[in-house]
């Protein structure tokens, strides 16, 4: 399989007749931790949301430009969103479980799927919280319902839920900003954890968690893709001075 | 409680891995100088020249992964002192690998001729290996107790340095031209090894730094 997951061309994104992003060109590498930074209104969180589709659900918004998954444009009208959603996941700002218990939270989408057979179910929720990290703390309450668990807790369980369809690509639209530090720091061990299986879009306001855990930062900014690189070199010498001012602290 | 920077720790020990192994070979640099002047081997000499790359590259990649892991880790309290530390041990690692460089170029320039000589840089040298061994030791098991005793070790170091260059100062005195310019090269080399031991003491000093914040000044 290619090591370039996603591949972005000339994208334009337009709210109405507000543009929102501006010409970016951006590859998205296999098992690889890109993040995404910029002050807010950069056009971070839109961008995120232009690689399964999110956007589609907002009127009047229109999108110019190439977006590949794979060999496939994920723009087309034939490509089927559905199967697109399955293999690139997603988990949002706040922890949204569904009010039922844990292991039907994750059991869900594999259920949407048809499969039926109890045996197999467990096996998948059982992979899936212990790939969360979760297993340990939920295993004795799994019919216990998902919203006793701590904030932390449900994050880590819409991981979960999100790695129980299989994907290839986990979307993390900042995950942990409702989170206190302890619990982000156990999202962002299980993110470093997580990228030898999955290829991994986190979208953050934290520069510190850019550059914590990932490998390579994209620095947005009005719309525009200001700076993509290593993140080893984006924090130590980033080429333009925008980033430079931004990580910097320096910025406005 | 549940370890949440498995990662960062992970980074942190690859770098103390490094440290350790720079100091294993600079500390190598002087077992091969003793061997060098007790078999009277330019070879070996020659061993010590060629593994100093080595060394300052070691050097070179333990700034980088500092300074990585500072810029990205934002480390605090005692995990930025080990980071502090490594860099400024580095340091004093790499100069006391360069005096054993020098020392080398002296044995191969003399070509080993002068017993006594010799005899003065084996008993200063062995002195030194064990402080060497001593700080290693004290480094990897952050031990306070054994780095300042391998930093007391350093005066009697400084006190035979004394002796050895009063002597060769006397040879130089006494006698003809080229006695007494080999004489002064044997200063130059003893006055290495005296160098050494100040940075051992350095690294004594950063020790007591890592362990609890201090900045004390040693020797």
């Amino acid at each position: 399989m290619d090591k370039q997951v996603f591949n972005i061309k000339n994208l334009d994104l337009y709210y109405g007749k507000f543009q929102a992003l501006k010409n970016i060109n951006l590859t998205i590498e296999k098992n690889k931790v890109t993040a995404l930074i910029g002050p807010s209104g950069c056009g971070k969180s839109t961008f995120i949301r232009v690689l399964n589709r999110m956007n589609d659900l907002i009127e009047e918004c229109r999108i110019v430009g190439d977006v590949h998954f794979h060999q496939d444009d994920i723009y087309h009208e034939k490509f089927d969103v559905i199967d697109l959603r399955t293999r690139v996941g997603m988990v949002f700002q706040k922890p949204n479980p569904f009010p039922m218990s844990i292991y039907d939270n994750v059991a869900y989408g594999p259920r949407c799927q048809g499969i039926k057979d109890k045996a197999e179910l467990d096996e998948i929720v059982d992979k899936a919280l212990k790939s969360a990290a979760l297993y340990e703390e939920v295993n004795e309450r799994m019919k216990e319902s998902a919203m006793d668990l701590s904030g932390g807790q449900q994050q880590r369980l819409c991981i979960a839920r999100a790695i129980a369809m299989n994907p290839e690509v986990i979307l993390m639209d900042e995950p942990t900003s409702a989170l206190d530090p302890i619990a982000t720091l156990k999202i962002e061990e299980l993110i470093n954890d997580l990228k030898e299986q999955y290829t991994i879009v986190i979208v953050t306001h934290s520069m510190q968690q850019a550059a914590r855990i990932s490998d390579t930062t994209a620095f947005f900014l009005m719309g525009e893709l200001i700076e993509t690189d290593n993140t080893d070199k984006i924090f130590t010498q980033p080429k333009m001075k925008e980033t430079e001012d931004y990580i910097t602290g320096r910025f406005g | 409680m549940t370890n949440n920077r498995k990662h960062f720790i992970d980074e942190l020990n690859s770098l103390y891995g490094k440290v350790h192994n720079m100091g294993l070979e600079v500390l190598e640099g002087y077992y091969k100088i003793l061997k060098a002047c007790e078999q009277k081997s330019n070879e070996i000499a020659e061993d010590i020249i060629d593994n100093d790359k080595m060394i300052n590259d070691i050097e070179i990649s333990i700034n980088v992964d500092a300074y990585l892991l500072i810029a990205k880790q934002c480390p605090v309290a005692g995990d930025l002192r080990r980071i502090i530390t490594a860099v400024k041990v580095a340091t004093d690692l790499e100069r006391i690998g360069d005096y054993a460089v020098n020392m080398a170029k002296y044995l191969i320039h003399t070509k080993n001729e002068n017993q006594d000589h010799l005899d003065a840089i084996i008993a200063l040298s062995k002195h030194l290996v064990k402080m060497m061994e001593g700080i290693m030791e004290a480094f990897i098991k952050e031990d306070i107790k054994l780095a300042l005793e391998v930093n007391e070790m350093d005066e009697v170091l400084d006190e035979e340095y004394k002796t050895r260059v009063k002597k060769l100062i006397k040879v130089g005195k006494e006698k003809t031209d080229a006695e007494a310019e080999e004489a002064m090269r044997a200063i130059l080399v003893v006055k290495q090894i005296e160098r050494a031991g100040d940075h051992i003491t350095n690294i004594a000093e950063n020790i007591v730094y890592l362990v609890n914040g201090k900045r004390v000044e040693l020797n």
